[in-house]
């Protein structure tokens, strides 16, 4: 027995949902859907459920995750009531129930309390350098520290804890029996899928849109590795330095695209941008800039000169990493990948 | 016995020649001694042969004619009208169906389809030689309509009538006009109230000179028939003379120490003995409800119009027909139907219209205060188990109108609509759609799963297993449900067992034809309009009134009727009144009459159909049945067993 809650929908528009109350139930969108099958059928159940309410059958969903968002549903809607960004609303509400620390729904939730943030943390980064008086040394031996600092805290602070709430509320909250030999058995799933995200090639729209992804993913990734342990600004080896070269232009080319897609609107994944949204690829654009050219400025040995260049870099590395990693759009890499290895747990359960 | 018969035998393309031989049927009816001439044709029913059968008719003086054709619910009118433009009365016109009767039967025997073929036009030959020349029945008509009911359907036609020329006794057996419409306010496509309806219809009946409205009136007998209607109507008395002065009104409502529930809010409210419905009601001039009055006095002493002498009257009226709209009942639920007089907080759909009405910034029932509400459909509709298997088509609309006017009037509020299926249906599509926008939820099951309202300590909660959400039981804490109640007839049906207006299964009055007939009855003269005949909005009735008013002056307009001249005929000489035939006749054409110191049957003629009923109970044979006479009919089954 589930109890009517027709206040939830408010919630969930303040998540960017649209029109949801206007689903007249017809399943058209669960139709067209390529990825939606017998025993995950979406996204007319996740409609349903927001219309309703129902948010411990949300929580334990991994619908959500499962929907890589081609713009289908919405296209073909009849009442335009906007599936697909319902279900991308309803990614942002299960991080935001992930996280124990609330900050996630906050910002979700206002722009104002996200600008905030931006602003008090790149006040507290320019507080730092007139601390270390503006010493370029200092401040890329402490930016380094930092990238350190920042990947172990977050992960075991804040997106470890989230991912163990995750699990309790898609596996043990349900009572999902699982045998222990099930979760290394799917553990590849999860590998696979969190480096390749594979299953966007099920979706019926055109692939490059998932090789676009993929090389940004894998870009990222490596610069992520470049810089930090291979301390990229620091290094003598050609190899190390062009390396960080191609990776850093890759992010930035790509994300511009993505950016230029978003302004323009053409696709159906396009034409609703929440602000979060608009923060995660602004965001990767300029890291991936201003790491390009703090690397340019060292080798024309004119950093020193311009150590305002590096304090561009280290304020948009910090907003990144203790803002948009544990409580944005980040995640999304993270509980991805994590709702496909659940989801086989799911399977392996049932038969 | 006729000599100069004309017969035309038709091929009908192949249909009929490719199985009978039409020249040997031909040649075998040319020998009847009556028959003058005998064709075939390849069409009878082509033009160019209607002209040469209008010329033979004419020019040979033929005083019969029979076509072979096919069956007369084909042509036979068709042949008949050749027959009158030729001079011949049409009754001298005999119709002989060889086609569905021999070759399209018989395709697998030619022989044999012939020979019936043969048979069968040799007895309408038969026939045409004892016919006789019939002119239809001529009666008088009252250029006068008696239309029952002044609600919306009832003065709409009734001002329809008189514009058209009738004289319009119009009878409400209410004191007060406007029926169910009164009772709403704002109404969905026009957002006028229903009391502003009613006020334009009201104002435009009484403003011409040919509607005389009576309240409290009703009839009570009933003779005649159609054209010559004779009613005889009591009218009750109001209790008053006049309205009472200014502000005294108020007064005497006031001092009236009678309350009784209020018939016009389904009882949510209650009322005194001296009422009227609202301020501004027509007429306007309230009423002393005798039945609960204990005549103390007390409003005589402030309103000088009361008076207590008023008495029943009768008043005999005449017209030439009768047109229903005496409306319906909104259904009454069982007890603990989903709650209802068991659980505090359930009421029905009408009751909760006239909350809305009565409650201004905020929803409060008993004292509480309302915010979720939940709808269940179809209570006393679409019954499974009870009669009621009809949708009463104008619910889901109502419901969704009045869940938005809830939702805007007051705060906060949510709707809940459980429901088999909106039907929602045209125009009125576009309010479940704002509905829906404004985020009401629907919950939809079949009828073998029913919502189920139950009380959990102090809260009333509504299940059910939603088929929208893959048969999920939801729940919802209702501070108020409200059962959809459909229509159902009148429960005082008096005026229709008076009348003898048929009902249906659904025991709404009945049409003739659903599609074709919609607002006649088998009654001559009295017609039907509005939701009398079965669930209608607003504009269907509206609809149907006007139809009933065209169709009950389109009887009379002329001054006379001219009616079918094949009825029953009563020998008086044999006949020796035992009321037999009065038993059988379904439409009381037959009265006992004295005839010379006899008594003996006599026909009405403007009432008797010619079905015949009457002719096989009569025990001394008195009884011809004018176009199928004995002789005629015996004739044919002469002519059919017959072997030449």
């Amino acid at each position: 027995m589930a109890r009517i809650n027709p206040k939830f929908t408010k919630e969930l528009q303040s998540y960017g949902a649209f029109d949801t109350n206007a689903c007249y139930n017809c399943g058209n969108c669960t139709a067209v859907c390529s990825l939606s099958d017998e025993d995950n059928s979406f996204p007319r159940k996740m409609v349903r459920y927001s219309v309703l309410g129902l948010e411990s059958e949300i929580e334990s969903s991994l619908e959500p995750w499962l929907c890589y968002y081609c713009g289908d549903c919405s296209a073909t809607c009849p009442r335009e009531a906007e599936p697909g960004e319902l279900m991308m609303s309803l990614r942002r509400y299960l991080t935001s129930k992930y996280d124990w620390t609330g900050l996630s729904g906050m910002l979700y939730k206002s722009l104002t309390t996200s600008i905030i943030a931006f602003v008090l943390l790149a006040i507290g980064v320019i507080w730092f350098a007139a601390e270390q008086n503006f010493m370029p040394e200092h401040l890329l031996h402490y930016g380094h520290y930092f990238e350190m600092l920042a990947i172990g805290g977050v992960f075991l602070v804040i997106l470890l804890p989230n991912l163990f709430r995750m699990w309790n509320m898609v596996i043990r909250k349900p009572k999902v029996k699982v045998p222990i030999s099930a979760y290394f058995k799917s553990f590849s799933e999860l590998i696979v899928h969190m480096f390749t995200q594979k299953r966007t090639l099920g979706c019926d729209d055109s692939q490059t849109r998932w090789f676009e992804h993929l090389i940004l993913v894998i870009g990222y990734l490596s610069l992520l590795f470049t810089t930090v342990f291979l301390d990229w600004f620091a290094t003598d080896s050609s190899f190390v330095l062009i390396l960080g070269y191609v990776e850093s232009v890759i992010i930035f080319s790509v994300t511009f695209i993505f950016m230029i897609g978003r302004v323009n609107k053409k696709t159906q994944q396009s034409k609703n941008s929440h602000p979060s949204d608009w923060f995660f690829v602004i965001w990767l654009f300029l890291m991936g800039l201003s790491a390009f050219v703090v690397r340019l400025f060292i080798d024309l040995d004119i950093l020193e000169t311009n150590i305002w260049m590096y304090l561009i870099h280290l304020t948009v590395l910090v907003q990144w990493a203790l803002i948009i990693v544990p409580f944005g759009k980040w995640t999304h890499f993270l509980y991805r990948s994590f709702a496909m290895y659940f989801e086989k747990l799911k399977s392996l359960s049932a038969s | 016995m006729k000599k100069k018969i004309g017969v035309y035998v038709c091929h009908c393309g192949g249909n009929i020649s490719d199985y009978v031989d039409v020249e040997k049927v031909r040649e075998e009816i040319e020998k009847d001694e009556g028959v003058f001439l005998a064709k075939t044709t390849m069409f009878a029913c082509a033009d160019s042969n209607q002209k040469d059968m209008v010329t033979d008719i004419a020019e040979k003086q033929l005083d019969g004619a029979v076509v072979a054709s096919c069956s007369p619910k084909l042509h036979l009118l068709t042949f008949s009208a050749v027959a009158e433009r030729a001079g011949l009365n049409k009754y001298n016109y005999i119709h002989a169906n060889i086609r569905e009767q021999a070759s399209w039967a018989h395709s697998d025997d030619k022989v044999g389809a012939t020979e019936k073929a043969i048979q069968i036009v040799k007895a309408a030959v038969a026939k045409v030689k004892r016919s006789n020349a019939l002119e239809p029945i001529r009666v008088e008509a009252t250029n006068a309509v008696a239309v029952v009911g002044a609600g919306v359907a009832g003065l709409r036609s009734a001002i329809e009538l008189a514009e058209s020329g009738s004289q319009v006794y119009l009878i409400e057996r209410e004191f007060f006009v406007g029926g169910r419409v009164a009772q709403w306010d704002d109404l969905f496509v026009s957002n006028e109230t229903g009391k502003e309806l009613i006020t334009r219809l009201y104002d435009k009946a009484m403003n011409h000179k040919n509607i005389t409205l009576f309240t409290g009136a009703e009839i009570v007998e009933n003779s005649g028939s159609v054209g010559n209607i004779s009613l005889k109507v009591k009218v009750s008395p109001r209790h008053m003379k006049l309205n009472c002065d200014e502000g005294n009104l108020e007064k005497a409502i006031e001092v009236c120490p009678v309350e009784v529930p209020d018939k016009f809010n389904f009882n949510i409210t209650t009322r005194k003995a001296i009422y009227h419905n609202f301020p501004g009601e027509y007429p306007q001039l309230p009423v002393i409800d005798m039945e609960h009055c204990t005549r103390c006095g007390e409003c005589e002493k402030v309103c000088k119009n009361v008076d207590f002498s008023q008495q029943e009257e009768f008043l005999n009226i005449k017209v030439g027909s009768v047109l229903l709209a005496t409306g319906y009942d909104p259904y009454e639920p069982k007890n603990d139907e989903f709650g209802y007089k068991t659980i505090d907080n359930v009421v029905t759909l009408p009751q909760f219209k006239r909350l809305v009405h009565y409650c201004d910034d905020k929803l409060v029932y008993k004292g509480k205060e309302v915010k979720n509400i939940a709808y269940i459909y179809c209570v006393g509709s679409r019954q499974v188990d009870g009669e009621n298997k009809y949708c009463s088509r104008y619910c889901c609309t109502a419901t969704i109108h009045a869940a938005i006017t809830a939702k805007k009037k007051y705060k906060e509020i949510y709707n809940f609509h459980f429901n088999r299926g909106i039907r929602t249906y045209g125009k009125q599509e576009v309010l479940y759609d704002e509905s829906s926008r404004m985020g009401d939820i629907y919950l939809q099951s079949f009828e073998d799963h029913p919502p189920v309202v139950s009380k959990v300590g102090d809260k009333t909660m509504v299940t059910i297993k939603d088929i929208l959400t893959a048969d999920k039981t939801l729940e919802v804490e209702a501070d108020l449900v409200v059962l959809v109640t459909g229509m159902v007839p009148r429960q005082d049906n008096s005026i229709g067992s008076l009348l003898k207006v048929p009902k249906g299964r659904d025991n709404f009055f009945n049409e003739i034809h659903m599609k074709l007939r919609p607002v006649e009855t088998v009654i001559d003269g009295v017609t039907i309009a509005g939701a009398s005949q079965g669930p209608k909005n607003i504009m269907e009735s509206m609809n149907s009134s006007l139809a009933a008013a065209t169709k009950s002056f389109s009887l009379i307009a002329a001054g006379e009727l001219a009616l079918s001249p094949t009825i029953a005929k009563i020998d008086a000489d044999n006949c020796e009144w035992c009321g037999k035939c009065d038993d059988a006749c379904p439409f009381s054409a037959l009265t006992k009459t004295d005839v010379n110191g006899k008594q003996v049957a006599v026909v009405n003629e403007a009432v008797c159909k010619g079905c015949g009923m009457c002719m096989p109970v009569c025990p001394s044979n008195a009884i011809e049945l004018i176009g199928y006479t004995d002789d005629q009919i015996e004739s044919m089954i002469d002519a059919l067993v017959s072997t030449h």
